[in-house]
């Protein structure tokens, strides 16, 4: 025996002293059952993995951040990097937000004007249809993958990259998009529905929350602010479905909570120097429920103002709540007038975090961030920063008149639409769109 | 080494509970079918096979502790007698009886906050499994999934027409009188308002964002090939047939403009600000 042997052999029994039930355990089932047990079915690494393999195969459509998406690398919950793309954004909005707070959309897209970013929004796009399955369950896997497919395939056709901005889409779409990547019979019957829509599975590359965006840029956004926050005492209320649903896939960075908590958007309220103001409740839901909201209001009133905005004031002493969802901001900002009539009067001014840095960086509160949908006393606060309310109101009132009596034109964002991008999806659209746009 | 000669683990993990005498799932004679209604205890049976042998059942259902963390961060536990540790343990025990109780009442507390499924240590993806159960209850048309849908048909009308869930509109004053007097105000003077948005997409009141003719038809299809409008014609076939008259004449529309523009003969001029008003 050779001098090698001899030590392979010694280092055999070694081993077999040290683990003496070694051969007489399958390693494979338990690494199967330590992987089936302690990983989540949506372990995002092997969701990744997946995807790219699934794209090498032909079986998916992957839409890719490029480098002139501006992309920039953050961290999700467990470390793995977060690509959030910075600019060419295809704008999915929110069915919740255009319908009862628009002045939600409208920051944001003030905003990407401000910072000069390019971005598309676009009649071609339907909701996510979320609100609706979490509320009512009518709705089923494939259904719902057919909905988030088609609007990414709109996305991918036009080369600019989905930004969410609903965290309902935004949770749901990361499951969403684990289903179809992980589940072969959902593309299988996904396919042909596809198909005869003329259109193929589409899976971007990452799925992108606006506050997550918003974060990334908020840096630099701040540079543009017009107004001192430093005596601002904001609560934040984190959406559930951002961050609650597919946990590992939303960003997370030391700079904010030590890391212990969503990067968005607390940080960006810190990073436009406002005080981050903790409560004992930050982590419970706001009671939006779905179905509670439209059908069953008395719990979401009363999960709001007892679980939220009482602890938020009383605890915190918060001058504002921010958050940076649909089903939050309506939720919090509407369930506190009932609350008088039991004598709970706070209050407290609710807005969604893009609101907030849209007017710091000086949006008209009124046309921009149209807070006069809102509930609470959102005017009070801003006097508290030194916005010039009042000039502003009356500014408004005037323009709705104006508008009422024909006096005065409708004032946009960016151009309109033409009136065929109502009726029809022109794959040449993005020229139209984008040929006399104000560089 | 033989296969014989190995360790071998119990066959499903998910039923080592400590917490029961018995382990596994309860025999069919244990079980307490004679507390459902004779004619109920086919389907009751049918609905958890059904639930059971669904693709996501066994990623989303791992094992359980019984440990009540997912119970003691519930927002609808506060609120209702509800919680659902209870629910996990009858799908442990495979409960059917147990568990088409919960389906016709309880199931529907929950508000998908997903704070259980983040909580649980065995990664149970708890709320995917209410949904579960709210989903093959609208299947099945059970009478919970009717009564729940009944006040909700409006939105549902809504959704499955122009995929978006609430209109600006809906907010009138009788049916949220608890929104306070803003809501009033803007319900009142919707139309100028709605005007005041400075994107020409949301500038109409009875659709939060308009979408494009195109986009409702293809997304109204794909609601009848995933069977999505079959079961909505088991809970509500008054609401299927208006989805469906709307769809054929939306697609009639549709194909009709397309051709025209394809041949180059359609006068943009001549069609109505908006498909809505056709
Ligand atoms: S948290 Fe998980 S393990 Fe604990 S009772 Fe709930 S389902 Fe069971
Ligand atoms: S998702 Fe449902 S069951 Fe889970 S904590 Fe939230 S309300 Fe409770």
């Amino acid at each position: 025996m050779s001098e090698q042997e001899q030590v392979d052999k010694k280092l055999q029994e070694e081993l077999q002293n040290a683990f003496p039930m070694a051969d007489t355990v399958d390693w494979n089932e338990v690494y199967q059952r330590i992987i089936y047990r302690y990983s989540t079915p949506h372990g995002l690494q092997h969701v990744k993995e997946e995807l790219y393999k699934l794209e090498d195969k032909g079986e998916i459509i992957v839409h890719h951040i490029k480098p002139y998406n501006n992309p920039v690398k953050m961290q999700s919950l467990n470390g793995i990097p977060k690509t959030i793309p910075t600019d060419k954004l295809w704008n999915h909005k929110s069915c919740g937000q255009c319908g009862h707070i628009p002045g939600y959309p409208t920051s944001v897209f003030w905003m990407m004007n401000k910072m000069e970013i390019d971005y598309l929004d676009e009649p071609h796009q339907t909701s996510c249809t979320g609100w609706n399955y979490h509320a009512s369950g009518a709705s089923n896997p494939v259904a719902l993958a057919g909905v988030y497919v088609r609007n990414m395939w709109r996305a991918y056709e036009t080369g600019y990259f989905p930004l969410i901005h609903c965290g309902t889409s935004f949770g749901h779409y990361k499951e969403v998009r684990n289903t179809i990547i992980l589940h072969k019979e959902i593309r299988e019957k996904l396919r042909p529905i596809m198909r005869k829509l003329n259109m193929d599975i589409v899976v971007p590359e990452e799925v992108v929350h606006y506050s997550e965006w918003l974060y990334t840029m908020s840096k630099k956004a701040a540079q543009q602010k017009k107004y001192d926050l430093s005596n601002v005492k904001a609560a934040v209320h984190t959406p559930c479905h951002v961050y609650k649903l597919v946990p590992e896939d939303t960003i997370y960075d030391p700079e904010v909570w030590q890391g212990r908590r969503p990067a968005a958007p607390s940080g960006t309220v810190q990073n436009f120097g406002a005080k981050l103001v903790d409560y004992s409740t930050w982590w419970d839901c706001c009671g939006f429920g779905f179905r509670h909201i439209l059908t069953e209001r008395e719990f979401s009133r009363s999960f709001a103002l007892f679980k939220k905005v009482i602890p938020a004031v009383e605890e915190a002493h918060a001058d504002v709540f921010v958050t940076s969802d649909t089903g939050c901001v309506t939720t919090l900002d509407k369930s506190q007038w009932a609350g008088k009539a039991h004598g709970f009067n706070y209050n407290l001014p609710v807005l969604a975090d893009a609101q907030f840095a849209a007017i710091a960086m000086g949006a008209d509160p009124y046309t921009i961030a149209q807070i006069h949908w809102h509930a609470t006393d959102v005017e009070g606060f801003l006097r508290k920063i030194g916005v010039p309310v009042d000039d502003y109101k009356e500014k408004f009132i005037q323009y709705l008149s104006d508008l009422r009596e024909g006096k005065a034109q409708p004032q946009y964002l960016y151009t309109p639409h033409r009136k065929i991008d109502f009726y029809i999806s022109v794959p040449e659209r993005v020229k139209w769109y984008k040929k006399d746009v104000p560089k | 080494m033989s296969q014989s000669k190995l360790l071998s683990l119990p066959d499903d993990p998910r039923f080592l509970d400590m917490a029961y005498f018995e382990q596994g799932a309860l025999p069919e004679e244990v079980r307490n079918l004679d507390s459902l209604k004779p004619e109920e205890r086919e389907t009751a049976i049918k609905f958890w096979q059904a639930v059971k042998s669904d693709f996501r059942f066994n990623e989303y259902l791992r094992g359980c502790l019984n440990c009540g963390v997912c119970t003691s961060g519930c927002p609808a536990a506060k609120f209702y007698d509800y919680g659902p540790r209870e629910m996990i343990q009858y799908m442990m025990r495979d409960a059917v009886d147990k568990i088409w109780e919960f389906t016709n009442k309880k199931v529907w507390a929950c508000v998908q906050c997903f704070t259980c499924s983040m909580r649980c240590p065995f990664n149970n993806e708890i709320a995917g499994l209410i949904m579960l159960l709210r989903e093959y209850a609208v299947q099945f048309a059970l009478p919970s999934a009717k009564e729940i849908l009944a006040p909700y048909r409006r939105v549902l009308y809504t959704v499955m027409t122009l995929g978006n869930q609430v209109t600006p509109d809906m907010i009138q004053p009788e049916a949220f009188p608890d929104w306070g007097p803003q809501a009033v105000e803007e319900s009142k003077n919707m139309d100028v308002y709605r005007k005041a948005i400075p994107v020409d997409l949301m500038q109409r009141t009875d659709v939060g964002w308009q979408p494009s003719l195109q986009t409702a038809v293809e997304m109204m299809t794909i609601m009848i090939e995933s069977g999505v409008m079959d079961s909505i014609k088991k809970v509500d076939p008054d609401l299927y047939d208006m989805v469906m008259d709307i769809y054929e004449d939306r697609k009639a529309q549709l194909e009709e403009i397309k051709e025209k523009w394809q041949k180059g003969e359609l006068n943009e001029d001549e069609l109505p600000d908006s498909w809505l008003d056709l």
